[in-house]
């Protein structure tokens, strides 16, 4: 459930991009960031573990301003996507308001997309969420390389990996380019700010 | 799910923000490392460091080593790069030996090198001198890395004979430690030595007070 302060009429709404490693989830934040950092008046952070090389999570916060009364404020993350660092992922996914799963479209990682929506399915279970419930939108990231001559999966073909039971908005994307990237912030953006409102009603 | 609340007035009005603030009509500034990619032999290269810094896999490894083996044959007559390129082929071969047990220091003086490497081959006119000096301090860094990883190796093995010269200490100890009647005679000997000298001066101390008694 977000953070709603009713007194003051703040709504701070988590938002993360999960997904298998190198599918883009970091790419999806820088792109958002350098493209909008002057209108949005934020800082993107990255953390990193203490001595060591691994990416700990990425975090772009920043305020959408005042709907209805309410002032939004929206926060981003990254999970880190290493199979190995899913303590972190857990945390990072705690009080999650809305999810980007950004798949990666590269032929090769056809498995690591299925893995990794099963591993999101695990740890949402241990905060008592689903992906019945909660609102999430799915990027099929990296479609550019198919110019480059890299097999990619068909966007049929991800969406009866990933999403032929649930029919999430989905977006074939690149985050490198930036293309859909805007479109799914804002779906994920809408829809769950419309679920967080739903449950405040 | 939300779709249905679409024609509401607080969605339309979230919308409406969205579009203003996300608005897609100015070109997107280049990231300095995409502009400066497109002309850089090092582009692939940049690409296996940055997904090595992410996530360690044996493809990102092999593709790191050919493009180091590719840029060595590009950069055949500069001795500068080819040291530079000498030492990341170096790097990528000790991490793909050691794995997870990479010394944590690697991926910085990885980076590092590589940083620096970019900003040579990104500045072809760069006085000989400059680029020198940027590399001895990366081979210092270097150097550096191999002295604390062949401390750490010289260690490992180092611990067990030390714990076992510790045991062999313990056992000598032990064996010290064993009462052999020889030793016990010695021993009740001195204690009736300790015992004679103190009634001896006990009687000496009683010895005037019993007299003024």
């Amino acid at each position: 459930m977000a953070f709603i302060n009713l007194k003051s009429k703040i709504i701070q709404v988590k938002i993360v991009y999960y997904g298998p490693g190198r599918g883009g989830k970091t790419t999806n934040l820088e792109y958002i960031y350098r493209k909008f950092h002057q209108r949005i008046k934020s800082e993107m952070v990255t953390v990193k573990t203490h001595g060591d090389r691994t990416l700990f999570f990425d975090f772009l916060p920043f305020d959408i301003g005042v709907i209805n009364g309410y002032q939004i404020k929206i926060q981003l993350y990254t999970v880190p996507g290493q199979v190995k660092y899913n303590a972190t992922r857990r945390l990072v996914l705690r009080g999650v308001d809305g999810i980007v799963f950004v798949a990666d479209a590269m032929a090769v990682r056809r498995e690591k997309n299925i893995q990794a929506l099963k591993n999101l399915q695990e740890n949402l279970a241990s905060y008592k969420k689903n992906l019945h419930t909660i609102p999430w939108v799915i990027q099929y990231n990296k479609m550019d390389l198919v110019e480059q001559g890299i097999p990619i999966l068909d966007v049929d073909l991800l969406e009866h990996d990933l999403n032929r039971e649930l029919k999430r908005p989905s977006f074939p994307a690149s985050a490198v380019k930036g293309t859909n990237v805007v479109a799914t912030l804002k779906k994920i953006i809408s829809l769950t700010v419309a679920s967080i409102r739903k449950e405040l009603l | 799910m939300a779709d249905s609340s679409k024609s509401d007035p607080l969605s339309t009005a979230l919308d409406n923000r969205l579009d203003e603030l996300f608005r897609e009509d100015e070109p997107t500034p280049a990231a300095p490392a995409a502009a400066k990619a497109k002309t850089s032999p090092l582009d692939e290269l940049k690409k296996i460091v940055l997904s090595i810094d992410w996530e360690i896999t044996p493809e990102a490894l092999d593709s790191f080593m050919d493009q180091v083996r590719l840029l060595k044959e590009v950069y055949r007559d500069d001795k500068v790069i080819l040291v530079f390129l000498q030492v990341l082929g170096s790097l990528g071969q000790y991490i793909k030996s050691s794995r997870s047990k990479v010394h944590p220091s690697t991926f910085n003086v990885l980076n590092s090198v590589f940083a620096r490497l970019d900003e040579i081959v990104s500045a072809p006119k760069m006085p000989l001198a400059i680029r020198r000096k940027l590399l001895q301090a990366e081979m210092d860094a270097y150097q550096g890395l191999r002295a604390k990883i062949t401390q750490r190796r010289t260690a490992e093995p180092a611990a067990k004979p030390a714990a076992a010269t510790d045991t062999a200490a313990r056992t000598q100890a032990s064996a010290g430690e064993t009462v052999t009647p020889e030793m016990l005679s010695r021993a009740v000997a001195e204690l009736k030595e300790f015992i004679r000298t103190e009634m001896n001066a006990l009687r000496q101390l009683v010895k005037p007070a019993a007299r003024r008694d």
